[in-house]
């Protein structure tokens, strides 16, 4: 089922050049994402666009085929969407509890515990965890935040090769088993095969690349 | 998260930049409060000096044109005023004017007598143009209290009490005469007056202090302060029936100076003055001496809240555009997380608030302490020391400085945080990776 949408959505950053020429594609939930391509190509924009922090140039962004402009991109960002960054974006003068209860009202600490935290670790500053537990903490405030949409850019991209593993393994537990629609933005092929679409972006077009294969996923730790 | 509890949490986590801003909060609000306590007590002391000293006006002979033909004796031609005097009906429908406190008639140099029993401190001529000797000077006055020099504080009675308008053979001399005579206060003393060519006895009913170090090199007794004094006007009628018919001089005091002009117009009214070769002018100088310089403080006070003011958002706004720079990633965070941008404002409006609020309570003791000794060294300077000031710290005015005070904080919070909350969401991310 389709849940978020872009229509002949173009994005130019000087009024001249298009990023992004005429893109329009369906997301449904339940399914990994993955845009991959080069550098500049407006990959992390193209996020940017879904989750409501940039306006397109042109064409529209559909969330339940209502366009997010019309009840406003803050409260699309609020109750539509959730991001997770590369860089894992944390307020770094609030403990990991603290920055899940920042999209929610729920208890943080039942939500931070599934994603591998102890109580303790809970209750620490943020800035002394490692990359790893802080983008668990990014995860679980975006899952605490109940969107529907989880719009991550380069989620393992600062993350060894175990904790990247660990983390793809919950953003496909977030698809698969929690329903969520998951779009990753990422250079990363390993990361890429694990989704159940690829897209490339390549001189502004969004093309469907393929399916990854099963015997590449079936060589993914899980 | 409420931005309430996020305010919470940074001021509490952010312990060095909370402390920092409290003691500039400290700081500007003790200012502002000293300035408006020390403002407040020079407007109340004027408000006092407007009440102690009041307004006077002045009715004078109008000696120009009325001073006769002349008459010729042994020493040439004297002139003399041949106008109107201030008679008794005048003073008595003067006195009945609504706004009129009181009056006062002070005619220095009226009366020249010379020691009986008694002997002036000597001058260097040591003249005896009497049989007692030199005669000095005296103030016939209805009221030695409101007698020029003894307002200016130029003279203090020490002993007894003042000559009053029922005082008759009532005199007031100088504690340097009184001690050269071994006199005090009830002695009665003669004077022979060359003018009226009789010997009057006085009571001592006051001693005054004042003229010491005064005298200078003087030539006759006269200009030795210490030998002049005072005496009633009643003795003055008594002595001088033929020529003195009323007075030639009268201070009217008035309650209230701003209220001058009216009472003015109402004696000027008077049928007993009309078609009288009388002068009525108003003299505010008393006043003017003491309330210009408080009237100046208060200006000078104006002008340094005003300072202080605009000085204090600015200062407020440079530190907290310095710190909300530093936290475009928190914003950045809040602002993907779909918090708005009139949350966030809120936020760090609260959180500048709550120090605020802190600091403004700890300015009350600081500002308690400072404006005292600052209303005492700002009135030791722009004043002849004539006027006190009572600083204090008054609570009707804590609430209206401290909503000034919060509204000035949220010019500043939205003045430093506009150019980054105003920013896309998008370029704050980006920026920050």
């Amino acid at each position: 089922m389709s849940i978020i949408k872009t229509c002949n959505v173009k994005y130019s950053y000087d009024g001249n050049r298009n990023v992004l020429k005429n893109i329009s594609t369906d997301f449904e939930v339940g399914k990994i994402y993955a845009i991959l391509g080069p550098s500049g190509c407006g990959k992390t924009t193209l996020l940017s666009l879904l989750g409501g922090l940039d306006s397109p140039s042109d064409g529209q962004v559909l969330f339940q085929g209502e366009d997010i402009e019309k009840k406003g991109l803050a409260y699309h960002r609020k109750n539509n969407v959730a991001f997770i960054f590369q860089s894992y974006n944390l307020i770094d003068y609030m403990t990991p509890a603290e920055n899940v209860a920042l999209t929610s009202k729920l208890p943080p600490l039942p939500i931070l515990e599934r994603l591998g935290l102890t109580k303790e670790e809970a209750k620490r500053n943020v800035l002394k965890l490692s990359g790893g537990q802080q983008q668990r903490v990014a995860i679980a405030r975006a899952l605490a935040s109940d969107a529907s949409v989880i719009l991550a850019d380069e989620p393992t991209g600062n993350l060894d090769e175990d904790t990247a593993v660990e983390i793809t393994n919950i953003l496909k537990e977030c698809a698969h088993q929690m329903n969520k629609c998951v779009i990753i933005v990422t250079h990363s092929n390993e990361l890429a095969k694990q989704a159940d679409v690829i897209l490339k972006l390549r001189k502004g077009e969004l093309q469907i690349a393929d399916i990854p294969d099963t015997d590449m996923r079936k060589g993914w730790k899980s | 998260m409420s931005f309430i509890k996020r305010a919470g949490l940074y001021c509490f986590r952010q312990r060095f930049k909370t402390v920092i801003l409290f003691l500039v909060l400290t700081l500007i609000a003790t200012f502002m409060l000293t300035g408006i306590a020390v403002r407040d007590a020079a407007k109340g002391a004027t408000a006092n000096v407007q009440t102690a000293i009041g307004g006077k006006i002045m009715l004078d002979l109008d000696t120009d044109g009325h001073m006769g033909g002349g008459q010729q004796n042994q020493w040439g031609t004297v002139y003399g005023y041949n106008g109107d005097l201030i008679t008794q009906e005048i003073v008595d429908a003067i006195g009945k004017v609504d706004g009129v406190v009181d009056y006062n008639s002070e005619d220095t140099a009226s009366y020249y007598g010379a020691g009986v029993d008694f002997k002036y401190l000597p001058a260097a001529f040591g003249l005896s143009y009497t049989q007692y000797g030199e005669a000095s000077s005296y103030t016939a006055t209805l009221s030695s209290e409101k007698c020029s020099k003894f307002q200016s504080g130029k003279y203090k009675l020490v002993e007894g009490r003042h000559i009053t308008p029922d005082d008759k053979h009532a005199c007031l001399i100088s504690k340097e005469l009184a001690d050269y005579n071994k006199l005090s206060v009830g002695d009665k003393i003669k004077m022979y007056s060359l003018d009226s060519d009789a010997i009057s006895e006085f009571e001592i009913v006051g001693i005054f202090d004042g003229t010491e170090g005064t005298s200078g090199n003087p030539l006759t007794v006269d200009e030795i302060p210490a030998n002049c004094g005072y005496i009633d006007y009643a003795t003055m009628f008594e002595l001088f029936k033929k020529e003195l018919n009323g007075y030639q001089q009268l201070t009217i005091y008035v309650e209230d100076p701003v209220s001058i002009q009216n009472v003015y117009d109402k004696i000027s009214a008077l049928p007993e003055l009309k078609g009288k070769t009388l002068k009525l002018s108003i003299d505010t100088d008393e006043y003017d001496v003491v309330s210009t310089p408080l009237e100046s403080l208060q200006q000078l006070v104006n002008i340094t809240i005003i300072i202080i003011s605009v000085v204090s958002v600015v200062i407020l706004t440079l530190l907290l555009t310095i710190w909300i720079r530093g936290r475009k990633k928190e914003i950045g965070i809040l602002l993907s997380v779909g918090k708005s941008k009139l949350n966030i404002i809120l936020q760090i409006f609260t959180e500048t608030i709550v120090v605020a609020v802190i600091s403004f309570i700890a300015s009350i003791p600081f500002s308690n302490l400072i404006a005292e000794k600052a209303g005492a060294f700002l009135v030791s300077r722009v004043t002849t020391g004539t006027a006190n000031l009572d600083v204090q710290i008054n609570a009707a005015y804590l609430l209206p400085l401290y909503l000034i005070g919060i509204l000035l904080i949220a010019v500043a919070v939205i003045a430093s945080s506009w150019t980054v909350v105003r920013s896309k969401p998008k370029d704050i991310l980006t920026k920050m990776s």
